[in-house]
């Protein structure tokens, strides 16, 4: 089901139930009611997100192209913040609307709001380090189109094999230095500095590195050097704990759920597109197996997982699927511009023709899918923001009717 | 035709390859314009059906010519048939000729090519710049560039037909060209590096001091002399811009941007070029005090620091967007306008992360408490940004520019209601701040000088408030008597009033009736005095201060009353003799001992207050005293414990704050 249509059915039937609401005077029935739907939806939002085709197992034959929203993909991603909009919106009508504000300041609200608010500001932190993460993901997007551009032209010669070489090293060099240093290369790399006067022992340094193989793009970091997403999504996934079964939860459960939707999500962000100090990044936080909605969650949770692992051991930038693809396409035609010589035999003119098609169609999804994804994130985090202040607000409520503010 | 001979004139004049070449550029300049591959030539003209003719062809060639002729022979062949084998014939030789033209050619270019790869790879190996070494050496070496430039592109133009000779050499070509820009790129940043200017020299600029305001206040001197003529001549957006780098440098870069884009290498002009300009915005942003934090930092900072980064960020804000950004702009538009190339593309590309980055900022901030004492920040920093936006509008118009701009217009709004936000907080702690034990002495409530401090700072911003509180108070019924109506000083009315009462409640917790006179009196008397004093004072206007200053006349009044008045009582003089003029006076000595035992602990801030209240009582109490025991019969020196001169002395004792005894 396309993401809009979702919305759109979830729109309406929310605007429905909140007139319901206000005329049925929010009985406990309707209470149950909701949450059932809430964690309905969840389900099903994440059942979709689950059952997408999927990836060919096609380790070598790159000239498959997968489906345009495998797991990790761009579009994938997109989706997967779509549905985190949706159940947002839904979580906070559930919490929020038409609810009596003192309920805020007893057991269990009293202890879950605060974890839920703390949550949240780490989530906008992640929020901006994935709009970083993607913005460099771009820039490598730039470098693939040159070697794209210099390698569709034909005939192959030097010239063009080393213009594209030149541009994919320095994609690859850049993609290792932000994985495995996180970002602390960049300092190595550039040789001059604002502010210092121009001239003088700066510039000499660029006479003599300039063998190096011209000016990498280094990941610069997003927060100071000590911030890390791994911790991060640590810190938010630590105090997720389910309400007990058989207890009465009310509203726990809701924000439970919520809770573990936005970890996952932030998670599944922080695997997929490069993000400062991910190293050791957990490969599942818990999640109740008996729930319904948890089914899906668990399982994407399980893929991602093995996806991450696979990054950790083999040393790739990313398990975002574009990135994947680019950078083994990126490898490759690396590794037959070092043995390359004129004129190429024509039976590897078609392997390189497929590779070239392979990261054009890569280059193609992200100049479609970046920018949209980057303003789709922007979203999220507006949407973070809002909903907290709303539930500031009636914490404020519930201030004002309990104990005067001291000044 | 002209062309062709042209052409064989350069192939005929032509001297040995190196000291041809040698000899000067002029000449390579005027014959390149010719220099047009033979197959180009004819097929310029109506020869669609000209096969190209090329060593290996060379046979089928003579045999097409063979069997022409043996065609010709035939005797049986319409006038028509024979003018089209005459025709073709004449083609046949013309490509006959050609092939060894083309053979000239392609030897020609492969010398031209081999010369300029001898160069190009000489400079490779050489340690030091091209730039550097002087403009005799650029001129050479762009020329070489952009020889190698033309044949790849003669070469690359008969793609579809060429013999394996001409693929060699197309190859040659890209290749030499490659090495070329891949040098012209690190000539490119070694260029920007070494001629950009520092920050000192960047706030050495009148420019930049217009800006930056704070600077302009700490080397006052100099910029004011110096931004003087500025600001006569030009418009503001002027006055702003900046060179980022040594004027005599621009034609450098645009050579290089001009060459590398003529060659297909406008994405590695712009990648470094971009990359440059990102690390140095990034690194300005990091000298104005922009530190990378997180939003959890920023909610988590104490406040004392946090302070000081709001003020480091409204200041760089300013410097980044009116003054760095505006001239990164024209820069851009000077090396990239021309080239047709998305100059606005690149631009937003090399400001986006340090944009979104004093956003970031702008956001942790908005989100953070809506605490009172962040008020007068969250006003500058929206003023800061709100005089912005135009500037902002101007450099961020299109494409992904307008999610900047979109970003910054809603952090704006944010701000707005930040500061709205925080204002009413500010009401709502002037209006719920309780105590549960009378303030001592009687004298100025802090609550009191917290609001009447706090309103008065807020009287700077009073254009900016009046516009964000208008959108919020429209509802909100004006005071019927307000002489001065505008929402600022609605909200500052309501907000004294609520301190009005708040007070009020307050004086309720003394249990002596006097003494909740007096420190209405003392609190009221200094809220009159701060709007009298200060900008507030248009604000509250004339009524307000008279009717503020009638009611702590009226405590003074009633705490005169309620003290003394009993104390006086016992002086009245109404045909008391003898014994009951003694307990009087003995009645009122004690009286008056237990008023100067509690009321000189009590306290009155303001001496003139003080003083007008000592005089008060003075003119009251010397006047009873001295009337009742000059009119008494009985009473005796023996009686009088204090004169009037002490009595006047000791009243000037009352409300220093310090309680002293007579006994």
């Amino acid at each position: 089901m396309p993401a809009t249509d979702n919305q759109g059915s979830f729109l309406n039937r929310i605007s429905i139930r909140r007139n319901q609401v206000v005329s049925m005077d929010g009985g406990h029935e309707q209470e149950l009611e909701d949450l059932d739907l809430f964690q309905k939806h969840v389900a099903d939002r994440f059942s979709d997100l689950f059952s997408q085709p999927p990836q060919q197992p096609s380790p070598d034959s790159s000239a498959e192209s997968p489906a345009p929203d495998a797991l990790l993909s761009i579009s994938w991603l997109r989706k997967l913040l779509d549905a985190f909009l949706c159940c947002e919106a839904e979580f906070k009508a559930v919490l929020v609307m038409g609810r009596d504000p003192t309920q805020f300041s007893k057991p269990p609200l009293d202890r879950l709001i605060p974890d839920l608010l703390d949550r949240s500001v780490k989530a906008l932190d992640i929020c901006n380090a994935i709009t970083h993460g993607v913005e460099l993901v771009r820039n490598w997007q730039k470098l693939a189109q040159i070697a794209v551009f210099a390698l569709q032209q034909q005939p192959i010669g030097e010239g063009q094999v080393r213009r594209a070489k030149k541009a994919l090293n320095t994609m690859l060099t850049s993609m290792t230095l932000d994985d495995k240093e996180s970002g602390h290369g960049k300092s190595t790399e550039r040789t001059w500095s604002f502010g210092r006067r121009g001239g003088g022992a700066a510039s000499a340094s660029v006479n003599k590195d300039r063998t190096a193989g011209g000016h990498f793009r280094a990941f610069s970091l997003s927060f100071a050097k000590s911030w890390s997403a791994k911790q991060q999504i640590q810190a938010m996934s630590s105090n997720l704990v389910a309400p007990r079964v058989g207890e009465p939860t009310g509203l726990a459960l809701p924000v439970y759920i919520m809770s573990t939707v936005l970890v996952f999500v932030m998670w599944a962000l922080v695997a997929a597109v490069p993000c400062q100090e991910r190293t050791g990044l957990a490969t599942h936080f818990p999640v109740p197996r008996q729930s319904g909605w948890a089914q899906a969650v668990l399982g994407l949770q399980e893929k991602i997982g093995e996806e991450w692992k696979k990054k950790e051991k083999k040393g790739i930038a990313g398990v975002l699927d574009e990135m994947q693809r680019m950078e083994k396409a990126g490898l490759w035609l690396v590794e037959f511009a070092e043995a390359f010589q004129f004129p190429m035999e024509s039976s590897k003119a078609d392997e390189v023709a497929a590779q070239v098609a392979e990261l054009a169609d890569v280059c193609r999804r992200m100049e479609e899918g970046l920018v949209p994804l980057q303003l789709q994130v922007r979203e999220v985090f507006h949407r973070i923001v809002r909903s907290r202040a709303e539930v500031l607000d009636v914490l404020d409520q519930v201030g004002k009717l309990t104990s005067p503010v001291p000044y | 035709m002209k062309i062709f001979l042209s052409h064989n004139e350069g192939i005929h004049n032509k001297d040995p390859a190196p000291h041809w070449l040698s000899q000067g550029i002029s000449r390579v300049w005027t014959w390149k314009p010719c220099f047009i591959h033979p197959i180009i030539f004819l097929a310029m003209g109506d020869t669609e059906s000209i096969i190209p003719a090329y060593d290996g062809e060379q046979h089928v060639i003579v045999a097409a010519q063979h069997i022409v002729k043996a065609l010709a022979a035939r005797k049986n062949l319409s006038n028509e048939m024979r003018k089209i084998l005459a025709d073709l014939d004449t083609h046949l030789s013309t490509m006959t000729k050609l092939t060894e033209s083309e053979a000239r050619w392609t030897s020609e270019v492969e010398d031209l090519l081999r010369c300029a790869q001898k160069k190009i790879i000489n400079w490779q190996s050489n340690k030091s710049m091209i730039w550097d070494s002087g403009p005799q050496g650029v001129a050479e070496y762009l020329q070489e560039v952009d020889e190698v430039r033309r044949l790849t592109e003669s070469l690359g133009s008969l793609l579809s037909s060429t013999s394996g000779k001409e693929k060699e050499l197309l190859d040659l070509a890209h290749s030499v060209l490659q090495m070329a820009m891949a040098r012209l790129e690190e000539e490119l940043i070694h260029i920007l590096a070494r001629n950009h200017l520092s920050f000192e020299q960047i706030c050495g600029t009148p420019a930049y001091s217009g800006v930056d305001e704070e600077l302009a206040v700490s080397t006052e001197d100099d910029s004011v002399e110096e931004k003087s003529p500025r600001v006569s001549s030009g418009t503001e957006s002027e006055e702003s811009i900046v060179d980022l780098v040594r004027p005599d440098v621009i034609s450098d870069i645009k050579s290089i941007a001009r060459i590398m884009f003529a060659s297909s290498y406008s994405q590695e002009f712009c990648e470094a070029f971009v990359s440059f300009w990102k690390d140095a915005l990034d690194e300005f942003l990091v000298i104005l005090g922009v530190d990378k934090l997180s939003i959890e930092d920023v909610m988590n900072m104490e406040w004392g620091r946090l302070y000081r980064r709001i003020r480091r960020w409204c200041r760089a804000s300013k410097v980044i967007i009116r003054f760095f950004l505006a001239s990164q702009k024209r820069l851009f538009d000077q090396v990239l306008g021309e080239l047709g190339s998305p100059s606005l593309v690149c631009f937003i590309e090399a400001s986006k992360v340090s944009m979104l980055r004093l956003l970031n900022f702008g956001e942790a901030v908005a989100i953070g408490p809506h605490l009172p004492e962040r008020l007068s920040c969250f006003i500058d920093m929206y003023e800061v940004l709100a005089s912005l936006l135009q500037d902002i509008d101007a450099l961020f118009n299109e494409g992904d520019g307008c999610f900047i701009r979109n970003e910054f217009h809603e952090l704006v709004t944010k701000l707005g209601n930040s500061v709205r936000a925080t204002f009413a907080e500010f009401g709502n702690r002037v209006a719920s701040d309780t105590s549960v034990t009378p303030f001592p002495k009687g004298g100025i409530h802090p609550l009191t000088k917290y609001v009447m401090n706090y309103i008065n700072l807020l009287a700077e911003h009073g254009p900016t408030l009046n516009l964000l509180l208008e959108r919020y108070g429209e509802d909100s019924d004006p005071v019927a008597d307000a002489d001065i109506f505008c929402p600022m000083a609605d909200h500052l009315r309501s907000v004294t009033s609520m301190l009005e009462t708040n007070l009020d409640r307050k004086s309720n917790l003394y249990r002596d009736g006097s003494l909740k006179h007096f420190f209405m009196m003392n609190n009221i008397h200094y809220m009159v005095q701060k709007v009298n004093d200060s900008e507030l004072r248009g604000y509250y206007g004339d009524e307000w201060i008279r009717r503020h200053t009638g009611k702590f006349q009226q405590h003074a009044t009633n705490y005169e009353r309620a003290t003394w008045s009993s104390v006086l009582a016992l002086l009245r003089f109404d045909g008391k003799k003898g014994k009951a003029e003694v307990r009087c006076i003995k009645g009122f000595t004690v009286a008056f001992e237990e008023v100067y035992k509690y009321q000189t602990g009590w306290f009155v801030n303001d001496p003139r207050l003080r003083e007008d209240l000592q005089i008060s009582i003075s003119q009251n109490v010397i006047h009873a005293y001295r009337t009742f025991i000059g009119l008494s019969t009985s009473i005796n020196d023996k009686y009088i414990k204090y004169t009037t001169t002490e009595l006047e002395n000791y009243i000037l004792d009352l409300f220093e704050g310090f309680p002293r005894s007579l006994r």
